[in-house]
């Protein structure tokens, strides 16, 4: 963001800054309108972001969730336990599943969406009838407006191993499956997961051709009529030129969205079932199953102890990917 | 933002590639269409689902009808109306004028504001603490609790506030001098020469509000406030199939559910898509 400044202008502006230091009381005075505009969204963001931010002290308590008269102060000191939510964690067979799922499903599923998205942006660029090419952009960016309730609802239908099932249905007629013996792809942990991806690229690999179309879209056409004389092919040119000029895209694209790996929620939840439950949990599903869905009665330091840690390594994410798109791009992803 | 340009101007000649790419995508589309369609065809369709129709095989609207005369099922159609035409009100009045604001550089205490409010993207409350927090003020189970807490977003805020500083500020010294009130020029000036970042990003919200499921799931337990996403989930899952009117079988409603609440977007999208790109455009390809 910072803009370099000629030493002249600077001293200027020093004197400017001065000037307005002493009249900050008459700023405040001639803006008063507007933090009266800004208030609302502080009051919203302190009650629903900052003060759970502080609620995280139940990580280090046995809180069991139940409402309490007790003054705070005192029910903390009471039923405080030190780390132990967090020794607990590590040696919970459970967590640490999840914790690697959450890893493992949103880094591949990243990586997949990307590489799909920048194949099917390449080829889409190569489309020479463009009411041909506004079509295909349509109907690809599509599925990412259908939410993940609906998705998961439509794909269960047509994974089902009865003869509503689509997938199953083809399987059977090319007989690679025998009928009666249907597969029943979302209650088995490795189909689940591989649907899982596959659901992911349905659903977003058209909507992630953005950005890349966008960046395609400026690239000099002298570059492709150079190439041309040279006696490039198209995949050469493809392969020379295209690709390297979106490079910088694609990199930006894995660093914005490496900053929310650890948010995986909705898109597991709704494709979850009983039989691939703890197989398939992420971190958020695992503490959602933990307090609101637990046999016995839940103990929400511990809950909140997971969610403190997945918030941590979420942050220590955010601020390398910050760090990181500065490096590659000269501004912040914050 | 600059125009798509065909980049192979030298070449217009249509070539074996072309053929073959047309093919590539015309599978695309209908890879992406086959699971919609089937939604389509299934929710029409009297006869019992077999593997894939491209027609129905025993066209009936009953299925629909089913959706909309059970009270069961046309209650939370109507919750989920009210809040996203409420939340995206909201939203967008939240991002409008919290943008607004930080344009104005010499506020002071602009930086503080935007810090403030950006460090919300780098460190969350987390599921419980949040959950504690609206358990304490009484709005679990009420409408509150899923409308505020989307109508804060911090992404949706930065692109608004992109949006604003396109505007010349020209105009607002101008609009100074003419005696404008703060509160004018933002309902003269900003608003009027913002809107297709009006309609990008209520768009954006109004999508959000409409798709809430994970909101619902943690704050909301009493089925009579289920938006139409809570209630289709439970169609879906079996617990609470809604008894079919005329001669719709089971399947028929659970797919006419699914194209309740996706036709309002189907609607519109087509004439809005440009919104919905420059949306993403204006966030990440802006310089």
């Amino acid at each position: 963001m910072a803009k370099k400044v000629d030493p002249a202008i600077a001293k200027n502006l020093e004197l400017l800054k001065a000037s307005q230091r002493r009249s900050v009381k008459k700023r405040i005075w001639k803006y008063r309108g507007f933090y009266l505009m800004v208030l609302p969204i502080i009051v919203l963001a302190f009650v629903f972001n900052y003060i759970p931010m502080f609620g995280n002290v139940y990580a280090f308590t046995n809180y069991n969730g139940i409402k309490t008269s007790q003054p705070l102060l005192e029910y903390l000191q009471e039923h405080w336990v030190g780390f132990a939510n967090f020794k607990k964690m590590f040696s919970t067979a459970e967590f640490v599943k999840a914790f690697g799922n959450t890893l493992f499903m949103s880094i591949t599923k990243l990586l997949l969406n990307t590489v799909a998205a920048v194949i099917v942006s390449l080829f889409l660029n190569e489309i020479l009838n463009i009411h041909f090419k506004k079509i295909a952009q349509t109907i690809i960016y599509l599925p990412h407006f259908l939410s993940w309730v609906v998705t998961a609802s439509v794909f269960t239908m047509i994974l089902s191993p009865t003869s509503a099932g689509l997938v199953n249905t083809v399987l059977v007629n090319l007989g690679i499956v025998e009928k009666g013996s249907e597969i029943y792809f979302l209650a088995k942990s490795n189909w689940w997961t591989f649907w899982f991806f596959m659901i992911n690229l349905w659903k977003d690999t058209g909507w992630g051709t953005i950005i890349f179309l966008a960046t395609l879209s400026g690239i000099n056409p002298e570059i492709y009529e150079a190439g041309d004389i040279d006696g490039a092919s198209r995949f050469q040119k493809m392969r020379y030129i295209t690709l390297p000029a979106l490079m910088n895209t694609i990199v930006i694209v894995l660093i914005l969205d490496l900053a929310k790996v650890m948010n995986l929620f909705e898109s597991v939840f709704v494709l979850q079932n009983d039989a691939v439950k703890i197989s398939t949990n992420v971190l958020q599903t695992y503490v959602y199953y933990q307090t609101f869905q637990s046999a016995t009665i839940a103990n929400y330091g511990y809950t909140t102890a997971v969610g403190l840690a997945k918030s941590l390594v979420g942050c220590a994410l955010v601020l390398i990917c910050n760090w990181l798109s500065k490096k590659v791009r000269g501004r912040g992803i914050i | 933002m600059a125009k798509s340009k065909v980049n192979n101007t030298s070449k217009p000649k249509i070539h074996a590639f072309h053929i073959i790419n047309a093919v590539i995508f015309i599978v695309i589309c209908l890879i992406v269409l086959i699971p919609i369609w089937k939604v389509v065809v299934d929710s029409l369709d009297l006869k019992t689902a077999y593997g894939m129709r491209f027609w129905p095989k025993e066209f009936g609207l009953d299925g629909y009808i089913s959706v909309f005369t059970n009270p069961t099922l046309y209650h939370p159609l109507i919750i989920s109306v009210i809040t996203t035409v409420g939340g995206t009100f909201l939203g967008l009045l939240l991002s409008t004028l919290t943008a607004y604001v930080l344009i104005q550089y010499d506020l002071p205490g602009r930086t503080f504001i935007s810090g403030y409010l950006l460090f919300t993207m780098v460190f969350t409350g987390g599921m419980i603490p949040t959950y504690l927090v609206v358990r304490a003020l009484h709005l679990t189970n009420t409408l509150w609790a899923v409308t505020l807490i989307p109508a804060i977003n911090i992404y949706d805020l930065v692109l608004m506030r992109n949006f604003f500083e396109g505007i010349p500020s020209s105009l607002f010294e101008s609009a100074e001098i003419d005696g404008c009130s703060p509160i004018q020029t933002f309902f003269r000036i900003v608003l009027p020469l913002s809107k297709a970042g009006l309609a990008s990003i209520g768009l954006m919200f109004a999508v959000n509000y409409w798709n809430n499921y994970t909101n619902y799931k943690l704050y909301i337990n009493d089925s009579n406030l289920y938006n139409f996403q809570m209630k289709l989930r439970s169609i879906i899952m079996g617990s609470d199939l809604p008894s079919a009117a005329g001669s719709a079988t089971e399947n028929t409603v659970r797919n006419a559910a699914i194209m309740v609440a996706i036709i309002p977007f189907m609607i519109v999208y087509p004439f809005l898509q440009k919104y919905f790109v420059k949306g993403i455009n204006i966030g990440a390809v802006k310089e």
